[in-house]
């Protein structure tokens, strides 16, 4: 402080700045906290110190009186008499100017206050409340697997490269209500996902798979011909489906739809290895077919000796192994017996059902590592990632060695093929069903259950449905009056043969009755004593018309005995014969040459090995010399003139002799006809495919069934089984 | 026989803006034939009401091209060789990352300087990266000429709804 002399003062009053108290240093006497508070101690400082400046001179002058201590008489000198002696004496006191009190009354003045500046501690500055961040983006991702790279076939040197830039059509141009204005096609055909596929990476793989039409086009070997939309549909359920059954009315182009669904597959790596089972006769249609719409994808035909197949079912380079349904049930027969004495455990072949093929990511990484075929070494059967059944109705019988046999190959997928997928009941679709891992081992779902299943898994178009554009398939029921010759013999035989019936009694059996029926039956073609035949008439007398036109005909008979007969009688108009008495190897020369020699007008053929998988749509005109027991057989052998690529109607006339067992069999399989509608839908005309129970075979002759099992189905072999 | 096309693989990048969602994008890499290579998707990015007022019409091109373009394609496995988008926004994409990006113009748009043909659509790049423009061009020869590459972008935003369909769901 300046200006305080503090020798001149007694004591002194210090007041601390910025504290909440002030005191005495001295006397440590207290003044009130709020004397010292100030609303700006930082700011002002009240100058104490110049006001005790300016009270000193006052205090210095100050007169001593009342100040000077009182002394008591003996000190003083004086006597203790009544008269008191008194001095004066001046008394000069160095006194500081306070009060005695203690008080100041300089205190009483107005004290000056002054101000100054101070700086500020502090600098001002900016803090953003808000920053430009934003949250870390979370990413789900999916990679899908390289697909086989397969060689484009390069054609033969010298030959003219076509301009594959367009597809050559064979399905109509697009009517104009499917072109947008901008002249782009509307229509697209995407793969949708599967109502089995649940998770997220299932449903994006399908849902980002191009669309068909973009995706064929672009393929390195592009399709030779244009789909049909139906047909693009069918590929496209082919390749999302882990079960299908494709069942397509026959005409429409199975073979095709699978051939491009396999291509598609084994390009997106969904496949690796495929196995394709058909009867026998059909391997070489088979090898003809993937020549035609995959010619990149080589087949492996199982053929040879059992070391060779051995080794066939075993290589590891073979993208699609094709066998026929013999050989499957042996090898695999074989391999299970001698896997069993090694120790394995041999279970149904469906061990497994993984989804899609694909590796998912979170944020980058990984989720799990994917799910690749297993390690061959583990399983000691050839195992594959998709097995295809050809006329899968071979396999309807769940209980027989074909249908266990096929069920024991080790897979990831299941496709079956077929027209009729219901030959007698709809029972046999739950044989299928569980080949293809839809319902469980031995299961027999109701028809509702089945109905509710056959909308998942099955695909079955009709001609009325999708060909629409397709020229008609004109049938007709040719009623012929037997020959007389035919009609004595004809009679004596029935006769003859209820008599014998009859006199069986308790021991009829069903057998007795049906070797009357197809003795009749044989009787009907033509009479063997006098070779007269009415059906022979009239088959010479169209083939007179068809033949000076430059037509062909196709001739379907149950018995090869029949078409023999018939050969030699048919010479006149290029006859050509095939049936399975032909050697496989001929089968496929003969059919070339009815297409290409314009003077071979008929082939006969046997229902067995005619009747499936061949396409001969160049014949207009087709006999069904004798009836089939089953129609779906019928339709079967009508539909290899009347299909995709028939460019003109077909004619189908179906010989049935009046009053005979033909005309009965007949109304009967009509009748019966509706009863199978409700499991495959609407609109299906086709599949009402039925044979007789036996209390139906008795019918034929107003006989009651003997047995107690009168409602056991009997036929004949079937065709498939025959042409095998 | 058809000649093999020279291998070249795109990315396909969609972006959807759904009302409460957000942004919600994906990039799919393709082969020159459409055939999917890899996909890859965000869950949805939604911008507070902060960041709508400051980032103001600069909002969408920042979301699209920066944050989610720019994450996608981080992530991805597969690194395509050229990025196609059919919103004038996501082109902002090629300042964040050192690949061409390339905007599909519509079918109509007439030929102008400074864009591509490539298959049946022309391609428009950044204007402040012309320099891409060979390399794109020389990209674009392994298209075929009827390529539709819209119809990719139609597929990543198809998967798009299913993610949030599937996410929605679960």
């Amino acid at each position: 402080m300046s200006g305080f002399r503090e020798s001149e003062l007694n004591s002194r009053i210090g007041i601390h700045h910025g504290g909440t108290e002030a005191r005495s240093s001295d006397s440590g006497a207290r003044l009130p906290a709020g004397h010292s508070e100030s609303d700006d101690d930082t700011t002002l400082t009240v100058g104490l110190t110049d006001l005790m400046a300016q009270q000193e001179p006052a205090a210095s002058a100050m007169p001593l009186t009342g100040l000077v201590p009182s002394v008591p008489p003996c000190l003083r000198g004086e006597s203790s008499s009544s008269e008191i002696l008194t001095n004066s004496a001046a008394l000069s006191l160095a006194a500081p100017g306070i009060h005695i009190t203690g008080m100041n009354s300089a205190l009483k003045r107005v004290p000056s206050i002054s101000a100054e500046a101070k700086a500020l501690l502090n600098s001002v500055g900016f803090v953003p409340s808000w920053r430009p961040a934003w949250g870390k983006v979370r990413t789900f991702g999916l990679t899908f697997p390289a697909g086989i790279e397969l060689i484009p076939v390069k054609p033969p040197e010298g030959t003219v490269e076509e301009d594959t830039s367009a597809l050559k059509r064979i399905a109509p141009e697009k009517p104009p209500h499917e072109e947008t204005a901008g002249g782009e096609a509307a229509k697209r055909t995407k793969i949708r996902p599967p109502l089995d596929a649940l998770s997220v990476q299932d449903r994006l793989f399908f849902l980002l798979q191009p669309p068909l039409e973009n995706w064929l086009k672009g393929q390195e070997l592009i399709m030779p011909f244009e789909p049909f939309q139906y047909q693009y549909e069918g590929i496209g359920w082919l390749f999302s489906q882990k079960a299908a059954l494709l069942a397509d009315e026959m005409g429409l182009g199975k073979t095709m739809q699978m051939i491009t669904a396999l291509r598609l597959l084994l390009r997106a790596g969904q496949v690796r290895r495929v196995l394709l089972v058909c009867p026998k006769p059909l391997i070489p249609n088979w090898q003809r077919e993937f020549k035609t719409w995959a010619e990149e994808i080589p087949v492996t035909t199982v053929e040879g000796d059992g070391f060779r197949r051995n080794l066939t079912w075993r290589m590891p380079g073979a993208h699609v192994l094709l066998a026929n349904y013999e050989v499957v049930v042996r090898d695999y027969q074989a391999m299970i017996t001698e896997a069993i004495k090694n120790g394995h455990n041999i279970r149904d072949g469906l061990g497994r059902n993984t989804d899609v093929e694909c590796r998912t990511y979170i944020d980058g990484e990984p989720t799990a590592p994917d799910n690749l075929s297993q390690p061959e070494a583990t399983c000691p059967l050839p195992q594959f990632d998709l097995v295809v059944l050809d006329e899968a109705q071979r396999t309807k019988n769940r209980d027989s060695l074909t249908a266990k046999m096929i069920r024991s190959i080790p897979r990831r997928r299941s496709v079956c093929m077929t027209g009729t997928p219901i030959e007698n009941r709809p029972e046999e679709m739950s044989s299928l069903f569980e080949f293809m891992g839809v319902i469980p081992p031995g299961a027999n779902p109701d028809i509702r259950q089945l109905s509710a299943l056959s909308k998942e898994f099955i695909l079955r178009r009709t001609k009325d449905l999708v060909m629409k554009d397709m020229p008609p398939r004109l049938d007709r029921e040719e009623i012929i009056e037997l020959s007389p010759a035919q009609r004595v013999a004809y009679d004596a035989a029935e006769k003859e043969g209820i008599m014998k019936l009859n006199d069986l009694g308790d021991e009829l059996s069903i057998q007795n009755v049906f070797e009357l029926v197809l003795r009749l039956k044989q009787i009907s073609n033509y009479d063997p004593l006098t070779q007269e035949s009415s059906k022979l008439e009239r088959l010479q007398a169209d083939m007179e018309e068809i033949a000076a036109s430059g037509g062909k005909a196709i001739l379907f008979s149950q018995w090869t005995k029949t078409i023999d007969w018939l050969e030699e009688r048919m010479r006149p108009y290029g006859c050509l014969v095939y049936h399975g008495g032909i050697p496989t190897p001929k089968r496929e020369p003969i059919l070339t040459k009815f297409k290409n020699d314009p003077d071979s007008h008929i082939i006969l053929m046997s229902y067995g090995t005619g009747a499936v998988g061949l396409n001969l749509q160049f014949a207009g005109y087709v006999f069904l010399y004798d009836r089939w027991w089953n129609p779906a057989v019928e339709d079967q052998a009508i539909n290899r003139a009347h299909r995709i690529g028939c460019k003109s109607q077909v004619i189908v006339s179906k010989f049935i002799c009046k009053d005979t067992i033909e005309e009965r069999i007949d109304k009967v399989l009509n009748e019966k006809r509706d009863m199978f509608h409700r499991v495959l839908g609407e609109g299906d005309n086709t599949n009402a495919s039925l044979s007789l129970s036996a209390g139906e075979i008795f019918g034929l002759f107003n006989m009651k069934a003997r047995t107690a099992k009168g409602n056991k189905s009997i036929r004949p072999a079937t065709p498939a089984k025959e042409a095998a | 026989m058809a000649q093999a096309a020279p291998k070249a693989q795109l990315g396909f990048l969609g972006v959807v803006n759904l009302a409460g969602t957000g942004f919600v994008g994906g990039l799919l890499v393709t082969n020159q034939l459409g055939r999917p290579l890899e996909f890859q998707c965000t869950t949805p990015v939604k911008p507070n009401r902060t960041q709508e007022i400051l980032y103001g019409p600069t909002l969408t091109s920042f979301v699209c091209a920066e944050l989610i373009g720019k994450t996608l394609f981080e992530r991805l496995q597969v690194k395509p060789q050229l990025i196609v988008c059919d919103q004038p926004e996501m082109l902002a994409l090629r300042s964040v990352i050192s690949l061409p990006v390339a905007l599909i113009l519509p079918k109509s748009s007439p030929p102008v300087e400074g864009t591509i043909r490539a298959g049946a659509h022309q391609l428009q790049l950044h204007a402040d990266f012309m320099s891409d423009l060979e390399v794109v061009t020389e990209i674009a020869k392994s298209f075929p000429g009827d390529a539709d590459l819209i119809e990719p972008v139609e597929r990543v935003r198809e998967a798009l709804q299913e993610t949030l369909r599937a996410g929605a769901a679960a």
